[in-house]
Formats: C-alpha cells, structure tokens, sequence
C-alpha cells in the first residue's frame, strides 16, 4: 500500500524497518476514484491526509471564466494533501486525472508519529518542503520559460518522479491525460498546447500522444526546458 | 459537450488537432479559437514577432468544416498613424 511512497522516501534517507511498520500502519482505509472526480475541495475541514497509491492527479484553482490553472501533478507515493493535516482545510481543489487508488490516513495517526517519531516526522516535512520546491519550479515555467521550454519541463520532472517509483519505462511513460488538462498545467490553451507539442515532435525531442509520452531525446528534452532535477533532491543522506 | 477539431494553418504549414476540444457549441468553439490565437500570438510576441497570417479552421466530430478564424479576428491592431 506504501510501497510508492517508501520508493520516493528512500531514494532521500535511509528507512529502518519499525519505521517502514509505522508509516504502513498509518493508513486507514482505501478507497478508489474514478478519473475527473473532485477528491478533495477546498475550504472543506480535513481530518486525514490522502495518499496517491496508483494512478494520477492534480492540485489547482478555477477563475471565474472558467479557466483552470493546474500548480501540481501528483503520481504514486505522493501525498495530495499533506499540508493539510497543519492547514486543516485547503486553498485550491485536488482532482483525479486518471482512475486511481488513495489509501486515507487520519490526521490523529500523524498526531501520534509527529509525537513518538522525530526522524519520520522530518522526512514528512521534508515531503512538504519537496512540494514547494516544485510549486516554485512550477512558477518559474510558467513565468520565465516558453512554451516549448515549459512543456519540455514537465516532461522531464514527470518522467524524473515516475521512474523514482518505478511507474515510467526506458523511453518514456504513460500519461493518460488530454491536450486541455495538459494546457490548463501549462499556462496555454488546448490548441496552443496541440501546436507546442507539433513543435517538440518535428524537433525529434519528445513525442506525446494518446496518452503515452515517448522521449525521443532525453538529453535534447533537457537542454531546451533547462531541466535541472535538483529542486527534487534525489540525493540520500541523513535528514 | 460535444467535441470540436480546431487545425492550425500558418506560415509552418498545418498542425492536425487529432484530439480535438470539448467546448458547450459552435460559439464555445470559436471563443477557444480566439484564446488560442491570443495565446500564440503573444508567446511569438516575447520573442519579437507578430505573425498573424494563420487561420483555424473548426471542424465537428465528423470532420465537417464549420468556420475558419483567421489570426487578424482575435485582435483589435492599433498602428503608428505615420507607421
């Protein structure tokens, strides 16, 4: 049930295996979602967190003419709302791209492992502070890069994360979301999008379609979205 | 909603829309139309070109043309009198 999320923290500290037996033992129940459901609202009172066990979603706002702005892809391992157990209610909605799997964890089980267990309660701050780095990632796309940068961005720290939890292949991954929800992450309309990614395909550097992401050039992908994967912290030491 | 097929035709040649836009009707589809220009337009604009000698052209699910919206339309363009 854990597995992803033991993946994504061990790739950044060592695990002993009491610890791997309290995080286990702090998920409650499992539910699935069906894709496009809201799972979390915001200024709803929380009273657990909800993990990502399989599939994909997303953090964002709606404006009042109908535009979405999505500020974050979640994918196996991640919490969607570990903030929330401090904030207690959220400031943006969280919804299902694909068909997923969530596993609920009471926010008195994070009471009690913040009281007994210093180490993992940083490893769980330190899953907040990695979500901040990537919102700021995020914002730096969205105000510096173009729009073929942008995009070359995403991919990169998409396929980065999913092979970290062992859900990408060799040359890519899949990515079951459209041309809209791909736009409403990256600043653009669908068919703004529709052409950015026409661009990467004919410059032989990323080819996505129906769902699946294929990585034609690692290195050149790189390159073009200044993709530098230290704001994820891959790095393993003592926290 | 009923889905829209919005091709891109410019200097470059076509970018096909293979996946095409949910939008509410024709009127939905044509606002799209008109972000995206905007959008594209001022992407190129950061880089010191302003091209509007493309079109979309809007297809229904079928594949039937229904209205082209040529670059020019999503713009009120103010010159130099003396330009």
């Amino acid at each position: 049930m854990v597995e992803a999320l033991l993946l994504a923290l061990r790739a950044r500290d060592a695990i002993d295996p009491d610890e791997v037996a309290i995080v286990a033992g702090l998920v409650d129940e499992v539910a699935m979602v069906p894709a496009k459901r809201t799972v979390l609202k915001r200024g709803v009172p929380l009273s657990h967190s909800i993990l990502l066990i399989e599939g994909m979603m997303c953090r964002y706002k709606d404006m009042r003419n109908g535009s979405r702005q999505i500020s974050a892809i979640h994918v196996p391992g991640d919490f969607l709302d570990l903030h929330g157990f401090t904030l207690k209610h959220l400031d943006h909605d969280v919804m299902a791209l694909t068909a997923a799997k969530v596993a609920y964890v009471p926010h008195d089980r994070l009471t009690r492992m913040t009281e007994q267990y210093p180490h993992l309660t940083r490893l769980f701050w330190f899953l907040t502070n990695l979500d901040a780095a990537m919102h700021r990632e995020w914002e730096v796309s969205l105000g510096q890069r173009s729009g073929a940068a942008r995009t070359a961005h995403l991919f990169c720290e998409l396929y980065t994360r999913l092979a970290l939890v062992g859900k990408a292949e060799p040359d890519g991954f899949a990515f079951p979301i459209n041309q809209t929800e791909l736009g409403e992450c990256l600043g653009m309309t669908s068919v703004h999008t529709n052409r950015v990614l026409r661009d990467l395909r004919e410059r032989g550097l990323l080819d996505f379609r129906r769902g699946v992401a294929k990585l034609l050039d690692p290195e050149g992908l790189k390159r073009v979205a200044e993709f530098d994967p230290a704001y994820l912290y891959l790095d393993s030491r003592p926290r | 909603m009923p889905r829209f097929f919005l091709h891109i035709h410019n200097g470059h040649g076509l970018v096909h829309d293979e996946e095409g836009s949910d939008a509410p009707d024709q009127a939905g589809a044509r606002v799209l139309a008109l972000d995206s220009i905007r959008s594209i337009v001022a992407e190129e604009a950061r880089e010191g070109l302003i091209d509007l000698t493309g079109r979309i052209a809007i297809e229904d699910e079928d594949g039937n043309p229904l209205s082209d919206v040529c670059f020019p339309d999503a713009f009120e363009l103010r010159m130099p009198a003396n330009g």
